[in-house]
């Protein structure tokens, strides 16, 4: 939920208009969709070289994945992931809330990975290799505001 | 409730894409536009009071809807259209500050047109009004906000009629 929405709720809920305080919080963060947006499509221009390299590094530290076996399905499933987390983190960062991953990324993920038969620890560290490969990409600015989305799926993995 | 940018997110997810440059270019205007947003806020909810008072005066006052028999006739009623009326306005300015009319359709527009019907409130007289309260909106917070403030406003009516 934006700052906007949660903003507005809290407002509704008392049946009055936002303060001078809210709307200048809201305005801070209007202000800083531009910037939000930019590093989005950071990540949007470089998502095929992020999960490359994220997916060359994750195998060489788990080389016995199921996605590391030779099974064509299973490589392309886990790269596919990969970039599914990838388009979350970016929705999360034009929201500025980690709501979308929650909701479509880390809500039931235990259970439909234990189903598929991949350990949880692999995926958290393939998540792992794909921050340490997008912050080296970024400035160090970028990379400290990108971060926490990373560790936020990371987080939802060790539930 | 939802804002432009959760409406933008939840149309592109279940499709597992990215906001196409439309949607992207949408989004940037929003942001851009963030400054006139957040100080039309600030200006509906200080003279709130007056856009009401002065919307009623351009649209229902010395109507036959006042008038004896009318439906706005006695306080209490006259009472419950203004209170109606301000509802729409801060309701309209969270729209305007989310940039997404979800939050009329939530709790303003459902079932509405049903119940003032069974109340015998005219849905004309209340157009009539909210496009009062729209126009001296756009005198107060100037052409920019006031053409997105219009935009809600509209949504109100086209729900009602």
């Amino acid at each position: 939920m934006s700052i906007i929405t949660r903003s507005i709720k809290n407002a509704d809920r008392e049946a009055r208009y936002l303060s001078l305080g809210e709307l200048n919080a809201i305005a801070d963060f209007y202000q800083g969709g531009q910037d939000r947006l930019r590093l989005a499509q950071i990540l949007v221009a470089n998502e095929a070289e992020i999960i490359n390299r994220g997916s060359q590094r994750f195998w060489s530290r788990y080389p016995n994945t199921p996605s590391n076996t030779g099974n064509p399905t299973f490589r392309a499933s886990c790269m596919r992931d990969q970039s599914w987390y990838l388009r979350l983190i970016t929705y999360a960062i034009a929201l500025g809330d980690t709501e979308p991953i929650e909701k479509t990324g880390i809500k039931g993920v235990k259970e439909m990975y234990e189903s598929l038969e991949i350990p949880l620890k692999n995926l958290a560290e393939c998540m792992r290799c794909l921050k340490e490969v997008t912050t080296e990409m970024l400035s160090l600015e970028d990379a400290a505001a990108i971060a926490p989305y990373f560790d936020y799926i990371i987080q939802g993995f060790k539930q | 409730m939802q804002d432009l940018i959760t409406s933008t997110i939840n149309t592109f997810d279940v499709r597992a894409q990215y906001p196409d440059s439309d949607a992207m270019n949408k989004l940037e205007e929003y942001f851009r536009s963030g400054d006139l947003r957040a100080k039309a806020s600030l200006a509906i909810s200080a003279n709130a009071k007056s856009i009401i008072t002065k919307a009623v005066a351009k649209s229902l006052m010395y109507t036959d809807i006042t008038a004896p028999g009318g439906n706005m006739y006695t306080c209490r009623r006259y009472a419950a259209c203004i209170r109606d009326l301000e509802y729409f306005l801060r309701y309209a300015t969270y729209a305007m500050l989310a940039g997404d009319p979800s939050i009329l359709e939530e709790r303003i527009l459902n079932g509405l047109r049903e119940t003032y019907n069974s109340l015998g409130v005219p849905i004309g007289g209340t157009i009539r009004a909210v496009q009062a309260m729209k126009e001296v909106t756009a005198d107060l917070v100037g052409t920019d906000a006031g053409k997105e403030m219009g935009v809600y406003f509209d949504y109100i009516c086209s729900g009602l009629s």
